[in-house]
């Protein structure tokens, strides 16, 4: 019996509850033992007017990425969510109110576009809201109900996660809000008992399963407090302000402190002071904001001085596409600045990885001197998923600077020329060891020197230092039966959950191809990638971009000798797009 | 001036054929097809083959999406109109949604007809009309042995001979005097009752239900003029009435159908009606005429699509067919009493 | 505030008098807006204060609602049972998307129903005038008249032809519609405020209309139609075949006509109805009542409809009786099949019987209901052609000096509460014409008001239908068992909870609305509008608005009270409480003995 796997849409204007709808059917379906996978997108104007649309994919495998295809539409306000038609599946269902407050035409009813086959669920949202509640707020909980009883939810799991994020904010808006859950869920089993459409078979197994729904912003922001962080300095910019808003939130709460500064050129230059300080500090910011940080960025390369910077990126150049996602900033993470500025890049591709990459970052910085950036995106920054509670081991939590030696004081040289690169380092407040911290090319210990014997030494020495940290950084993983394989995909950050979902099902479907991994974006592992990539008839590299980036940056491995596959439309990857390429490309090597 | 846009209600035999007549006639007109049930068009004289687990559930249907594309034809299903308003020439649907329409063709069928004394214990009963209630008749039939059939029509005979041969045991209880769409002759009766015994099944005659009382989620209790049963369903055969009574007040002519001219005109201008809801005065049998059957559905409603693009065609009353279920001929192809 | 809550007038001739915050208006402005606005009042022939009743009741005040209704119609208990309501045809809640009309009549049953033992009936008295009136005829308007004309301070004589009052009411409408003791209770209340009665008096053979004449200073003729029209086809006389009027009255005389088992009813009004329904009781088997148009012309309750329908009634449309057939005893009645035609003027279709079509029902009894006339009566004064005294609408004079007429004898047949109306119109009439003096009048009262409890979900409550005996069976055991049961408080409490309370004003002030729109995106329907300009007929009424959706063309954002729920929602969002309540009633006011 075919698993279950069902992607489940709730389509509003902003102020209709759309999210917090969205939220709760993620929050239910993960307690009730599924995985959920949740994306939502809403309009890019600050505050307000415009589409909300969040996407819940439920399945009984792990998710790994969204689908193109919605079979469950709940519609807060039909006119926006006509545009939603064309993703519908066949048979899908859709809830909307029936009974709205005026007629409206045949050009303005969702009514009217959608296929025959489409199961209609029209209810009348406000009236159930209002005649249980009094207020026609509720009028989402009364959707969730209709959703629960066609679809064969367990109520429990609706009530009980409704209780959980209404409580808070009192027993009158919680009875409100149960009540309006009840109305949906009774008005629907009695008007629709001979159309109920089971989607989640085996109750069973909505037995209470400990997970938590996290996003990745909240799991980077979470993982920065579990590593100790100290200081947070910001400016808000989409798509990084909700870990801003958490840390604002959490940080003050454990000593440490959240600054907004005037700009993204004031915000790494007070994390590169509290680098220095050795207190452990961060920003987050997306692409316009990384590209005024850039000068100061190297800096701290010149400097080694430790320091975290999170780049969510979204659609660019320039203000481009607030809301929208995109895999472009790859370039300007690992290159971008002055100077022979290498430092080191690490990009998760799913929320766990959100967190441990944030956690294990702090102790990069610090054991390598360096800035370090955590590369996201707009569609692993929003999106939730259902996981364990993510912990970080002791080890990963643990300092990483390597401190001078006692027997250094006196002598103690703050850029010592070492086998790895890596100088013993000094703080402030080291008695004994001259700190520095110079933007000028220096001596080892620390004075200017532009003598050509020197730049050469001391290029050599953070180059040698940041190509160490390969030790340090997450192998690429691969996803294949081994040996040779007719095509390898290679891919990273969001993407990447999209290609392993067409590679699972090429695999599934007899085709011998391979996926491969890849996190550790600067310094990279040639090795590892050219073993692979020497294993595949063809490498496949999609990505969302239009240049290509990461494809840019290996591609050499095999004599640039790869498939791109670049997609620009500010929106995640479509797994069935990478399946299609890739039966594509067996079929023409075949 | 806006595009001309031709609405159907109902999905059909009757509907159809007039929504494919008007393309075929008027490659430019809109039109749209509003039928309230969530299935394609079905064949509901299987329906008792269907529940007797004869004919698979997608045998049922006779429409798919398909024909509607290519013919530019917007297919709504599950979707009720409640209202029409004929001086806006605008339709209302039950999610209020307003269609404006130029041309209109009513052909939304009819539903079985619980008399009214019983319409209060309607909620004990089970008819069979749409695929929707014979998966009711299914899902009930798995708990229950014994069927009382009430009245008697030509669906009741077909689901008699389907229940027997899910080994279920039935009892009939001819009531009142017709058997619908026909008045009951006494050969008729007999002939019908004859049969019913052959093969088993108890009929009884009564004059007048008196009461129903369920008794359990599968037992129903029936009091009648000379006998009280307790039975596990009571399927309700009381023939058929037009589905019209989202037209009253709207100022169209109804009575117990929409009344309509031979060219099945209705008193309004361009809003025609075919199928088993029209009621047509029919010169040659002189009285008020209702269709039955598929053919007389499919020919009125080519009739009437034709006469809403400006023909003249008189509708065909010499038609007379037999309909010939389980042995028994009736010899009509519409219904006249109510 | 009389600002605040007037429509300008233009003619701007009519006086207002401002009490404390209440004022009172005979604006013609003002009276359209009622019509328009406040729908159920205005639509009702006395003018009872629909909102104000369902909303006493409400508050539990059973007493204080049965006297608002009773002040304009003296038998709530009578018209809460078997009243036309014409109130609930035209009720806002019935509105296409806004579900069913309130169930109006059956909470004024409740009233009556439910106000206590102790309860004190309000009766105003204007000071003895020296005048003496006879009324002829002790029904509706009879009655409703000389209540009027007693408490107006004129004495009353009632003269009654049958063996007790009440007329149709008592010998048209069978006792399982009307129960008695509710009749004469009602009745009771109004005789004993010293109305003289005399009854089995029939006037023109036991006194001459002359004699009355010289008796009292006026004589009002309310004599009600009591004479069945006949069908006036061949075979209308063979046994079998009686007027429907002379079985009913038979039956409510306590009298056990024979009636076959197979009655076919001739007629389409309350009458073939309680006919159908009577023949039933006598243990007729198959009951059919042949129309002439169909059952969507019908000019009966739909509640009347369906309780005949469950009761075993068939109703049969599309048929025009052409002959009866039989040789001694009826046997049938042969039928043309009819076609509709053009709608008449009078809103009854034109029925064109089909030439050949005939056939023929087979029937044991004929029950004919085809209407009424009244009876001549033997009277100086110009008569119609029928020979019935003739009057005049507006001042129900005859021909003769203080001879008046009034209710169904002067209409035709009507409905009661429509007579009622029309016996209290004569008797001011009459009162005035006999004093020079205007007793009371008509106004639009208009006072400050708060938002009330009313809850949104109110609106979403399902009209509550009135309970009867089922299954039918159990209504069959005598022949006079009440069918309808009757609303338990509970559930009168819960239907009074429907209703919109339509007299509620909601008016928004422009000159300090800020246009915010906050009100417009609570609204439940298009009920506040962007206008540009409002519509007003010739005498300042607002007749329309026309609405704008180009912001510069925006003058005022306007609440249209004919769209209005009442909801308050608007009041309740408005940041700068703009929005003021005010309820407006139609009111009679007593101009002799001071102000209301």
């Amino acid at each position: 019996m075919p698993g279950v796997d069902v992607t489940v849409e709730v389509c509003g204007m902003a102020g209709d509850g759309t999210i917090a709808a969205g939220g709760l059917i993620n929050e239910a379906m993960s307690a009730g033992g599924f995985s959920v996978l949740g994306f939502d997108s809403y309009p890019a104007e600050i505050r307000g007017f415009g589409r909300c649309v969040t996407r819940s994919r439920i399945g009984d495998e792990e998710i790994l990425a969204m689908e193109d295809e919605t079979h469950v539409l709940i519609s807060l306000n039909d006119q926006q969510s006509i545009s939603r038609v064309p993703v519908l599946a066949k048979d899908s269902a859709l809830f909307f109110d029936n009974n709205p407050p005026t007629y409206v035409t045949e050009e303005k009813s969702l009514a009217a576009e959608v296929d025959p086959e489409t199961m209609l669920f029209g209810m009348p949202f406000s009236d159930l809201a209002v005649e249980a509640a009094g207020t026609d707020r509720g009028r989402n909980l009364t959707a969730l109900g209709g959703f629960a009883a066609v679809c064969g939810v367990p109520p429990d799991f609706f009530r009980r996660v409704i209780t959980k994020k209404f409580k808070p904010k009192g027993e009158k808006v919680l009875d409100a809000n149960l009540k309006s859950f009840d109305a949906g869920y009774d008005y629907a089993k009695e008007h629709f008992a001979a159309r109920l459409k089971t989607m989640f078979v085996e109750p069973e197994r909505f037995e209470g399963r400990e997970r938590v729904m996290l996003s990745g912003n909240l799991a980077i922001g979470k993982g920065a407090l579990d590593a100790g962080l100290k200081l947070y300095f910001g400016y808000p910019i989409t798509p990084a302000t909700p870990i801003m808003e958490y840390l604002a939130k959490m940080l003050p709460e454990r000593g440490g402190a959240v600054i907004q500064m005037e700009d993204e050129i004031s915000s790494i230059g007070a994390v590169l002071g509290a680098g220095f300080a050795g207190a452990r500090s961060m920003t987050a910011t997306s692409g316009p904001g990384f590209a005024l940080m850039t000068e100061l960025i190297t800096h701290g390369v010149m400097a080694e001085i430790p320091a975290v910077i999170l780049n969510a990126q979204r659609g660019g150049p320039s203000t481009g596409l607030p809301t929208k996602t995109e895999q472009s900033d790859l370039q300007a993470a690992v290159f971008g600045g002055p100077g022979d500025s290498g430092r080191i890049v690490i990009a998760p591709t799913n929320v766990a990885e959100c967190y441990a990459f944030t956690v294990k970052s702090f102790q990069l910085a610090e054991k390598y001197q360096t800035p370090v950036v955590v590369l996201t995106d707009f569609f692993l920054d929003n999106r939730v998923e259902n996981l364990p509670m993510p912990e970080a081991a002791e080890d990963d939590i643990a300092g990483g600077n390597i401190f001078p030696d006692d027997s250094a004081k006196g002598s103690y040289r703050r850029y010592l020329d070492t086998e790895t690169g890596i100088s013993p380092r000094s703080v402030p407040g080291m008695e004994g060891f001259t700190f520095s911290a110079t933007g000028l090319e220096h001596t080892e210990r620390g004075t200017p020197d532009y003598s050509p014997d020197n730049h050469m030494k001391m290029s050599d020495k953070r180059h040698r230092k940041i190509q160490g940290a390969l030790a340090d950084l997450p192998e690429p993983r691969e996803f294949s039966p081994g040996g040779k394989l007719d095509v390898g995909v290679v891919g990273w950050g969001s993407t990447f959950g999209s290609i392993l979902e067409a590679v699972n099902t090429a695999q599934s479907r007899g085709l011998k191809v391979g996926a491969l991994k890849i996190t550790a974006i600067f310094p990279y592992h040639g090795d590892v990638i050219g073993e692979f990539m020497s294993r595949c008839s063809r490498i496949l590299i999609p990505e969302l971009n239009h240049s290509g980036q990461l494809a840019n940056l290996i591609s050499h491995l095999r004599g640039n000798d790869v498939v791109r596959l670049n997609l620009a439309t500010g929106m995640p990857f479509p797994p069935s797009a990478i399946l299609s390429r890739i039966e594509e490309l067996v079929k023409a090597g075949a | 001036m806006a595009q001309e846009h031709c609405v159907i209600i109902g999905n059909g035999p009757a509907a159809n054929a007039a929504a494919f007549t008007l393309r075929e006639n008027d490659s430019d007109v809109r039109i749209t097809v509003i039928g309230e049930e969530c299935d394609h068009q079905y064949r509901p004289d299987l329906l008792p083959d269907y529940i007797a687990g004869t004919v698979a559930e997608e045998d049922l249907f006779i429409g798919r999406s398909e024909p509607y594309k290519q013919c530019d034809i917007k297919l709504r299903l599950g979707q009720r109109v409640v209202n029409v308003d004929f001086q806006s020439r605008e339709l209302v649907l039950e999610h209020n949604e307003m269609i404006r329409f130029t041309g209109l063709i009513i052909a939304c069928g009819a539903k079985p007809r619980i008399p009214e004394p019983l319409e209060v214990f309607e909620d004990l009963m089970l008819t069979l009309k749409t695929p929707a209630d014979a998966r009711d008749w299914i899902d009930r039939l798995a708990h229950v042995d014994d069927v009382l059939i009430v009245g008697g029509d030509l669906t009741s005979l077909s689901l008699t001979r389907a229940l027997l041969h899910l080994g279920k045991r039935v009892t009939f209880l001819i009531n009142g005097g017709s058997f619908w769409p026909v008045p009951f002759s006494s050969e008729l009766r007999d002939e019908v009752a004859r049969r019913l015994i052959e093969r088993g099944i108890e009929v009884t005659e009564c004059s007048k239900i008196r009461r129903m009382v369920k008794v359990s989620d599968h037992a129903v209790e029936v009091r009648t003029d000379c006998r009280t049963m307790t039975v596990g369903i009571l399927g309700a055969f009381f023939g058929l009435v037009p589905n019209v009574k989202f037209l009253a007040r709207s100022g169209l002519d109804i009575e117990r159908g929409v009344l309509v001219d031979e060219y099945l005109k209705t008193s309004v201008d361009n809003v025609y009606a075919a199928g088993d809801c029209a009621q047509v005065y029919h010169p040659g049998i002189h009285d008020y005429w209702v269709s039955i059957g598929y053919a007389n559905a499919v020919e009125l409603g080519k009739t009437a699509a034709l006469n809403l693009l400006g023909d003249m065609v008189p509708v065909n009353v010499e038609r007379e067919s037999i309909l010939k279920i389980d042995g028994i001929n009736v010899n009509t192809s519409w219904w006249t009493e109510f | 505030m009389n600002e605040t809550h007037h429509h300008p007038s233009k003619t701007g001739t009519q006086e207002r008098v401002v009490v404390k915050d209440v004022s009172y208006s005979t604006d013609p402005a003002d009276f359209a807006y009622m019509s328009l606005n406040v729908p159920c009042q205005s639509a009702c022939p006395a003018y009872t204060n629909i909102p104000a009743y369902i909303r006493a009741l409400y508050e539990g005040e059973y007493g204080t609602s049965y006297e608002l209704n009773r002040m304009v119609n003296v038998l709530p208990g009578v018209l809460g049972r078997i009243c036309s309501r014409p109130c609930e045809e035209v009720c806002r809640h019935g509105e296409p998307e806004l579900g069913k009309p309130v169930n109006i009549c059956h909470i004024k049953r409740a009233a009556s129903d439910f106000k206590t033992a102790g309860h004190i009936y309000l009766e105003k008295f204007f000071a003895p005038q020296g005048k003496r009136v006879c009324i002829v005829g002790a029904g509706p308007a009879g009655l409703a008249a000389a209540h009027d004309l007693t408490t107006i301070g004129i004495e009353v004589t009632l003269l009654e032809a049958f063996d007790e009052p009440g007329g149709m009411l008592r010998y048209g409408i069978p006792e399982f519609r009307l129960p008695r003791e509710i009749l004469n209770a009602e009745i009771g209340s109004i005789v004993r405020l010293g109305v003289t009665m005399e009854t089995g008096v029939r006037v023109g053979s036991d006194v001459s209309v002359e004699d009355l004449l010289n008796r009292y200073d006026a004589v009002l003729m309310a004599a009600g139609c009591y004479v069945a029209k006949e069908l006036e086809i061949p075979g209308d006389t063979l046994s079998g075949v009686i007027p429907g009027l002379d079985f009913v009255m038979d039956v409510t005389t306590g009298g056990t006509p024979e009636i076959g088992k197979n009655v076919l009813v001739i007629g389409a009004g309350f009458t073939a109805f309680d006919c159908a329904r009577m023949a039933l009781r006598l243990g007729a088997d198959d009951v059919a009542i042949c129309i002439r148009a169909t059952e969507e012309e019908l000019r009966v309750t739909q509640d009347e409809i369906l309780e005949a329908k469950r009761e075993g009634v068939q109703i049969k449309g599309l048929m025009a009786s052409r002959r009866v057939v039989g040789r001694d005893n009826v046997e049938g009645v042969e039928f043309l099949r009819t076609r509709l035609g053009d709608r008449l003027p009078n809103g009854k279709r034109k029925i064109v019987p089909i030439e050949g079509s005939q056939f023929i029902l087979p029937a044991d009894s004929v029950l004919t209901a085809i209407g009424q006339g009244a009876e001549p009566i033997v009277s100086p004064g110009e008569k119609d052609r029928r020979g019935v005294l003739k009057g005049d609408p507006m001042t129900f004079l005859t021909s003769v000096p203080n001879l008046y007429v009034t209710g169904d004898f002067m209409t035709g047949p009507s409905t009661v509460i429509e007579s009622i109306a029309g016996g209290r119109r004569a008797a001011e009439r009459i009162a005035e014409d006999l004093t020079g003096k205007k007793f009371r009048e008509w106004a639009v009262r208009i006072e400050e008001a708060q938002v009330t409890d009313r809850q949104r979900e109110w609106d979403y409550i399902p009209r509550s239908e009135m309970p009867t005996v089922l299954p039918v069976q159990d209504r069959f055991k005598t022949g006079n068992i009440e069918v309808e049961k009757g609303f338990s408080p509970e559930r009168s409490h819960i239907e009074s909870q429907r209703c919109y309370l339509c007299y509620l004003h909601y008016e928004i002030d422009i000159s300090r609305c800020i246009y915010c729109r906050y009100c417009i995106d609570v609204a439940p329907r298009d009920c506040i509008k962007l206008v540009n300009e409002v519509v007003t007929d010739e005498n300042g009424a607002v007749t329309g608005f026309v609405e704008t959706t180009s912001w510069e063309d925006v003058n005022a954002v306007v609440i249209d009270n004919s769209r209005c729920i009442r909801c308050g929602e608007c009041l309740r969002v408005c940041p700068t409480d703009c929005i003021s309540v005010s309820k407006v009633e139609l009111v009679e006011r007593m101009l002799q003995t001071g102000r209301d």
